[in-house]
């Protein structure tokens, strides 16, 4: 089985292995049965949203939550969980969060039947953070950041592979900066560059950006047209 | 590394905004959403206007070149079709200023009126069809009414289009009749709610579940919209015989008067003569 946690924050931490493009990981994995790679590619995308969704829906703490999220990747891959996803019913992205639901009720039925003989008792848990967003909007929310984030570990990697490490550090002091984004002119002047190059290395980044949020959404979605439906989701 | 909501919402927006190098677009604004892309207002720096630029979410072929060939009043005409340095399609056309027909239909429109903007839907719908092409997603939100009262139907459809509920026809495959079918649609939607009787049978019969019940084509359409603006009957009501003699008394209103006029006089004469 593959190591799916470490701690709650390192899965789809940086690595340097780009997704297939070609091909969906989940149509392979239908058709020949779930595969190490096709879990791989889930887990790292939805591992988080999984279990912000769990904590927040079934109000677990830190530790219940890492543990149910975990036994559920090692239970989708034991049983259909691939084959069983039908596209033409709903996106895999929702697919998933109803299997995680109907798994962690499930667990958390189990687990009280054993405590209490059968009575579900919800404990608040008081570290998460406060939002007023429901379980389903957190877990969307924790997609797209999710699927930012590896998108971004993919376009450093490629940047530093391909000696695009100037384009990138544009990038980076440009479009993830939390401060008040400085002008063309300004970076162009950091950087002892034209301004035209500022504006072409930054263009160069977020087309590559695209490309790589593409390539991850195109793992994890059954074709083009889930892929597109998806991409607008993630995109505004 | 943590992507706070606000860098998050930011590359959510820059992805997805079309990237334009290389091309003679410079970006503007965004314009709308359709099922297929988003459009925006951009400028043509070569020819110093400005355009629509329609950015399509999938890879579009055949089919999407043969819309580009379609040359009618009521389609907007499309400059140029290429391919972003991101690998999505682009269509860039005629920037039309203009109110969508949802948006531009009040109580103020009359019966006439409305039956205008049918007319020229159906004879764009008639001239696409002519030439293979049909449009899978007719409703009010893709009709523009430009600032002349000119009407242009947008967002032609391609196979991955799946149509609008209210103005879809019910058949899985879509056809030309299936056109049709949205045509009767948007004519029950435009219509004023105390609607000609004949008008909401044409409208019923474009919209019959089963396709072969509605009208062959477009034309056969339009020409029952005729015959109703000429007073003669229509194709898709069999009326009755008060409505067929009320019909035949303001078709002929000028002849009737005469005729009693006439009645009259000889009725005054036959009476001052036998004083």
């Amino acid at each position: 089985m593959i190591d799916l946690v470490r701690d709650d924050t390192a899965i789809g931490g940086p690595h340097d292995r780009f997704p297939s493009t070609r091909f969906s990981l989940l149509e392979a994995a239908a058709a020949s049965g779930p595969s190490n790679e096709a879990l791989d590619q889930v887990a790292k995308l939805y591992w988080k949203p999984v279990y912000r969704y769990i904590r927040l829906k079934f109000r677990k703490d830190n530790e219940d939550a890492k543990d149910l999220t975990q036994s559920f990747f090692a239970a989708a891959l034991e049983r259909d969980f691939f084959a069983s996803f039908d596209p033409a019913k709903a996106s895999f992205r929702t697919y998933l969060r109803m299997a995680v639901e109907r798994f962690a009720a499930n667990q958390h039925a189990a687990a009280n039947r054993q405590k209490r003989g059968g009575h579900i008792e919800f404990e608040p848990v008081d570290d998460q953070p406060a939002t007023t967003a429901s379980p389903e909007q957190v877990f969307e929310r924790e997609w797209q950041r999710q699927l930012f984030t590896l998108a971004l570990d993919d376009l450093r990697s490629h940047s530093e592979r391909c000696g695009k490490r100037l384009p990138f550090a544009i990038f980076e002091s440009y479009d993830l900066t939390e401060d008040d984004r400085p002008s063309y002119a300004a970076l162009a002047a950091r950087y002892s560059i034209a301004e035209t190059s500022v504006t072409n290395h930054l263009a160069w980044a977020r087309r590559m950006l695209r490309g790589f949020v593409t390539a991850r959404l195109r793992g994890v979605t059954s074709g083009d047209q889930e892929l597109n439906q998806e991409l607008r989701r993630a995109c505004i | 590394m943590h992507l706070s909501d606000s860098v998050l919402d930011h590359l959510r927006q820059v992805v997805a905004l079309p990237d334009l190098t290389g091309t003679r677009y410079e970006l503007e604004s965004e314009i709308g959403r359709g099922g297929l892309g988003v459009v925006y207002a951009a400028r043509d720096i070569q020819l110093n206007r400005r355009v629509a630029l329609k950015v399509m979410d999938a890879a579009l072929t055949g089919e999407a070149e043969l819309i580009a060939r379609l040359e009618h009043p009521g389609i907007v005409p499309i400059h140029e079709t290429g391919t972003l340095p991101d690998g999505r399609i682009f269509y860039a056309m005629k920037l039309v200023a203009g109110s969508r027909l949802d948006l531009y239909l009040d109580a103020s429109q009359s019966v006439a009126e409305r039956l205008r903007v049918i007319r020229r839907v159906g004879e764009a719908l008639a001239y696409a069809h002519s030439h293979g092409v049909i449009h899978r997603d007719l409703k009010p939100q893709n009709l523009l009414v430009g600032e002349f009262g000119e009407i242009y139907v947008m967002d032609w459809g391609v196979d991955r289009v799946a149509g609008t509920p209210a103005f879809r026809a019910p058949e899985p495959r879509l056809d030309q009749r299936s056109d049709i079918y949205s045509l009767g649609a948007l004519l029950a939607f435009v219509l004023p709610r105390a609607a000609p009787p004949a008008l909401e049978a044409i409208s019923q019969k474009a919209m019959s579940a089963d396709p072969t019940a509605r009208y062959p084509d477009v034309p056969a359409l339009l020409a029952d919209i005729a015959r109703f603006e000429d007073g003669l009957p229509v194709q898709a009501w069999s009326e009755p015989l008060w409505h067929r003699l009320r019909r035949f008394g303001s078709r002929n209103a000028v002849l009737l008067w005469l005729v009693a006029a006439y009645a009259a006089v000889k009725f005054l004469l036959f009476f001052l003569r036998n004083l």
